[in-house]
């Protein structure tokens, strides 16, 4: 493949990946997200990149080439523990008293990874004696993640210093070659790959009480992120919340979530 | 003025919203119920209100003059109203606003001096310098901060007295203002303030601001302190220094600089980094990067395995490792995965071939495949063999990197292993084998070849039939004839593909043949070879195409159209400009986009406002070529837009003309936005055209741009950028002479000390000889 990636050809591909996954590739990713594509099409068989295009378009009636593409993309860029603050205030606060009241409550992370952030809300439930009492679904864009996620086998960077070692302890097995995850977590979270964008999906799963979606929208231009957050607010049950990373605020969209601190940690509630 | 439904209004604030669209609509009779709305409760609401009161100009500035000093209901209304009168678009603003400086009640006189800072007008700067010896605390801050927002130096003096008066509320906000105006007089007051513990961090961090050779000594001083917290800080300043320095063309003498004045502590900034948070440590990188020091290697190698620090300490190990290669490669051995892939980019010295090429069996397939990459700039010919044989590697990443090296080395002898290679059990080492030979046209490999063509890979067998097409023989237009007829439509598919690179008459018969093919790829590629081989006689059947079943084809064929300009085909192709299927529209763009028709400007610069970033994209490079004003407007107007991806294009564009109207716009699109633009960046792209244009514009230039044009031309560098600086000290406009004076000393420019020195004595201009005095005094100092 010799083929030069102009700014025209690399603007076609990023608003291909865009529709299919809402992940924004900006110029200053360019020289990663060209080179990952062209070796990508190098390996479908393609040497020219605009044929590969067309191919995607329009000859992969089952998605099958644009899933590899999007999956050779994505970045699995999380670890253990990471912002824990807000899930130790959603399972101390808002869970607890759910489950208090109602017996049961559901939870969604919307893009897990690896599984990182569900296991550690599996451990942080787990620990309360609570895990029986709340379901947890977990998905995510990438089949490899979620096999990675389901194998419960993951990379020694997906544990970082600062750390709860009562937790680490209790549920992780570390070696020098990497992390394990207790099969006991694993089995109380129902893993699935989803596509943010696939809005028939998401009503597949049907309603949650929490929805985590953090350090998500990063990668999304407005257009998509209001997109998905209109969806998330339908797959909210009345009264419940919605996590999103620390760096990302959703007050620039306007007033369909209203913003709420509890403990030191922000949620947003629909206002619908 | 339509303000179009937002995400997540409510009703009622929609209806309050159409009723302002409305009250626009009725014109001046409308400000006092307007600026009644101005207390809404809805930010959404209020702000279509500011927009509107703003668009109606002359009509509402008294009104809300007048409400500024009279009403002043609520905080969120004299926001809106400032909001207003910031963004009106009467000329007369200004000096409405003005008005209010007499006024008794200090927040009215902040408020107008808040405003008259939004709207950044330069001739404004010296009543607001007036107002900074007001009595009231936020009067002063706001003249300050005004100041600071319009840019310039006018007010230099002034800053200075409140900079010295060292009055709590005054003075900081003053040194930030004046570290920003790039005027040499500026440094001594401020490092004045380094021997006051109460001034001393944010007057080190506005020394670092100046971007200034002239105040690494007054830092330098500073590390006389003991304590590591002092050498943090120091580090800051400087990084922040040198980044400035990009900016103003002074990367060397800051270097040099640094080197003379900073390197004896070079200790303590390695060891302060225990204890630093992640920006001081940034700031040490980088300091110990611009200092270039091969003692701090080992610091900075260690830093790599930190993913926050890892791009500026890479940073800093390359401008390190260019100067010491040894060094550099000793680390490469001893270091992490993480330092191996971060150091491979910078490695080139043939010192390091043998450490390299050991890294082709790192177990880490990134290292793996950034040592192909090294090899290729080593250019180590010899490692061809272990290329060859990282074609097997199990990572595609690696293979194609080896692939793209093999490419890159090509000798006589890479023609005879890729025949071997062909004959690996491995299928992606014939692959790549296969790649080798089709693009260094390896003739002598054609009985291996022809035999690939029955290979049980399919693909492989598809490469085979390309790899036909690149030979130079006799023999395979009748074996390509022949495998046109083959039952695999992938192999038919590639026939049409190597058909093209084979060009004649009887490859044209074949491609022709191929429009009819029952497979939509073959017609496909049918379409674009005969194209690609300029078959005017095929323009009939190519327009057929344009109804073919499959999406890809019609595109195929509008492809192919584009390069055949015929009136028949032109018409094809603004017929295809108009489909709703955006592939089609772009594949008609492009070939609209190369033709000199007259017809075609219109359909491009309307394509040119698309929504579509790639549309946008494929008609700003077709109106790059034309020399209609109306083309250069646009062009202006994208580099100057929100679009990133278009925003660069249209840069690089107006780059790339070599015309002085387009290097006229692009000073005017650079000195519209801020330093932080790209437009800065290309304006000192080196260019005869675009140094005429700067120095123009130099010529009469103002305390505001004068610093922004001497600093383009100082980035530039080179003798003619130089020249054109030399002779702006001769500019009609003070400031210009000033900003150029500054720019010379900050380079280091040969023959800069003595043209400023006469300038000293002889400039016709009070203001200059001082700013002129104060820069030489300082680099004598330094």
């Amino acid at each position: 493949m010799t083929e030069v990636f102009t700014p025209q050809l690399a603007a076609i591909f990023e608003s291909l990946v865009e529709d299919e996954s809402g992940i924004h590739y900006g110029p200053a990713e360019r020289p990663l997200f060209t080179s990952k594509i062209a070796a990508q099409a190098a390996e479908a068989g393609y040497e020219n990149l605009l044929d590969y295009y067309y191919r995607l378009r329009y000859d992969d009636p089952d998605r099958v080439e644009m899933r590899a593409l999007v999956e050779s993309l994505t970045v699995h860029e999380t670890y253990f523990f990471r912002e824990i603050m807000p899930l130790r205030e959603l399972v101390d606060g808002h869970l607890t008293d759910l489950v208090r009241a109602h017996g049961r409550a559901r939870v969604w992370s919307a893009a897990c990874s690896g599984g990182e952030e569900p296991l550690t809300l599996a451990m942080l439930l787990d620990q309360r004696g609570l895990t029986d009492r709340v379901e947890i679904v977990a998905s995510d864009l990438s089949e490899t993640a979620i096999a990675r996620a389901r194998s419960g086998r993951h990379a020694r960077r997906s544990l970082r210093p600062p750390y709860p070692e009562d937790l680490a302890s209790a549920y992780l097995e570390i070696s020098e070659k990497g992390v394990t995850s207790s099969p006991r977590l694993r089995e109380a979270i129902r893993f699935r790959t989803l596509n943010l964008l696939d809005e028939a999906a998401i009503e597949e799963l049907g309603r949650f009480d929490v929805i985590l979606c953090r350090n998500v929208l990063i990668y999304f231009r407005d257009p998509s992120i209001i997109r998905v957050l209109d969806r998330l607010a339908r797959s909210l049950a009345a009264g419940g919340l919605l996590a999103v990373g620390i760096a990302e605020s959703l007050l620039r969209f306007g007033t369909s979530f209203a913003c709420e601190e509890r403990g030191g940690a922000f949620f947003y509630r629909s206002a619908r | 003025m339509t303000i179009a439904p937002r995400y997540g209004l409510s009703d009622t604030e929609q209806t309050r919203v159409e009723h302002i669209d409305h009250l626009f609509s009725l014109g001046a009779p409308s400000v006092d119920e307007l600026i009644g709305l101005i207390s809404d409760g809805s930010w959404t609401v209020r702000r279509a209100v500011v927009g509107a009161l703003s668009a109606l100009g002359d009509d509402a500035v008294a009104p809300l003059c007048m409400w500024l000093r009279a009403v002043r209901t609520s905080e969120h209304a004299i926001a809106a109203v400032i909001d207003a009168l910031a963004g009106s678009i009467a000329r007369a603003t200004s000096d409405a606003v003005m008005g209010l400086f007499d006024d008794a009640n200090p927040a009215i006189v902040a408020d107008a001096a808040v405003i008259l800072g939004r709207r950044r007008e330069l001739e404004m700067s010296p009543r607001l310098a007036r107002l900074l010896a007001h009595a009231d605390d936020n009067v002063a801050v706001a003249a300050i901060e005004a100041l600071g927002t319009i840019g310039g130096t006018v007010a230099v003096d002034a800053l200075i007295e409140v900079v010295r008066s060292k009055s709590f509320f005054r003075t900081f906000p003053a040194l930030q203002v004046l570290a920003r105006t790039s005027d040499p007089r500026s440094i001594a007051p401020i490092a004045e303030l380094l021997d006051d513990e109460a001034f001393q961090f944010e007057a080190a961090r506005a020394l670092g601001r100046t971007g200034s050779p002239l105040a690494i000594g007054p830092l330098a001083s500073l590390l006389s302190r003991p304590g590591s917290s002092i050498v943090r800080l120091v580090a800051t300043a400087l990084a922040d220094l040198a980044t400035r320095a990009d900016w103003t063309g002074a990367q060397l003498s800051v270097a040099s600089a640094m080197r003379a004045l900073i390197a004896p502590a070079l200790d303590r900034f390695t060891a302060a980094l225990l204890g630093s948070d992640i920006q001081e440590r940034l700031a040490i990188a980088k300091v110990l990067g611009t200092i270039g020091a091969t003692t701090t290697l080992p610091v900075l190698v260690a830093m790599l395995d930190d993913p926050e620090s890892r791009g500026v300490a890479t940073d800093a190990i390359g401008r390190i490792g260019s100067l010491h290669n040894d060094a550099l490669i000793e680390a490469l051995e001893r270091g992490s995965a993480a330092t191996r892939v971060a150091l491979l980019p910078i490695i080139g010295a043939s010192s390091a071939v043998s450490r390299v090429r050991r890294l082709l069996s790192d177990e880490d397939p990134e290292v793996r495949a950034r040592a192909c990459e090294a090899l290729v700039r080593i250019g180590d010919v010899d490692t061809l063999p272990a290329l060859f044989a990282a074609l097997g590697d199990s990572n595609p990443r690696v293979s194609h990197a080896a692939t793209a090296a093999i490419y890159s080395l090509g000798t006589q002898s890479v023609s005879q292993l890729a025949r071997t290679a062909l004959g690996s059990p491995q299928p992606t080492v014939r692959r790549h084998a296969l790649r080798i030979i089709t693009f260094l046209s390896c003739g002598d490999a054609f009985d291996e070849v022809l035999a690939a063509v029955d290979d049980p890979d399919l693909r492989i067998a598809e490469l085979a039939v390309a790899a036909l097409g690149s030979f130079d023989d006799g023999r395979v237009d009748p074996v390509l004839i022949a495998l046109a007829q083959r039952p695999q439509d992938k192999l038919r598919a590639a026939t049409m593909r190597a058909a093209v690179q084979r060009g004649g008459e009887r490859m044209t018969e074949l491609l022709g043949r191929g429009l009819t093919d029952e497979d939509a790829w073959v017609r496909y590629y049918a379409c674009q070879g005969l194209g690609r081989v300029a078959s005017m006689g095929s323009i009939p059947a190519l327009i057929e195409r344009l109804s073919d079943a499959s999406a890809h084809v019609r595109v195929a064929a509008i492809e192919a159209l584009s390069r055949l300009d015929t009136p028949q085909a032109w018409q094809a192709l603004r017929s295809a400009v108009r489909s709703t299927d955006v592939d089609e529209k772009r594949a008609a763009l492009v070939g609209i986009s190369h033709s000199d028709r007259q017809e075609a400007l219109p359909i491009l610069l309307d394509a040119a406002k698309s929504a579509d970033v790639a549309t946008c994209l494929i008609a700003l490079a077709g109106l790059v070529r034309s020399s209609d004003a109306r083309a250069l407007e646009q062009l202006s107007a994208a580099a100057g837009g929100a679009i990133e991806e278009i925003r660069a294009a249209a840069l690089s564009l107006l780059v790339e003309r070599p015309d002085r109207l387009a290097a006229d716009l692009l000073v005017e699109t650079a000195l519209a936005h801020e330093a932080d633009h790209p437009a800065h960046l290309a304006l000192s792209s080196p260019g005869s055209v675009r140094i005429a244009a700067i120095a123009a514009r130099l010529d009469g230039a103002d305390d505001r741009i004068a610093p922004i044009l001497a600093a383009a031309l100082a980035r530039m560098g080179g003798a003619d950028a130089l020249a054109a600086l030399f002779d702006a000290l001769a500019a009609t406009s003070p400031a210009a002479r000033t900003a150029v004076a500054t720019a010379l000393l900050a380079v280091g420019a040969a023959g800069a000390h003595e043209a400023i020195s006469r300038l000293v004595v002889d400039d016709p201009d009070q203001e200059v000889r001082r700013a002129c005095l104060a820069a030489v005094q300082g680099a004598r100092s330094a």
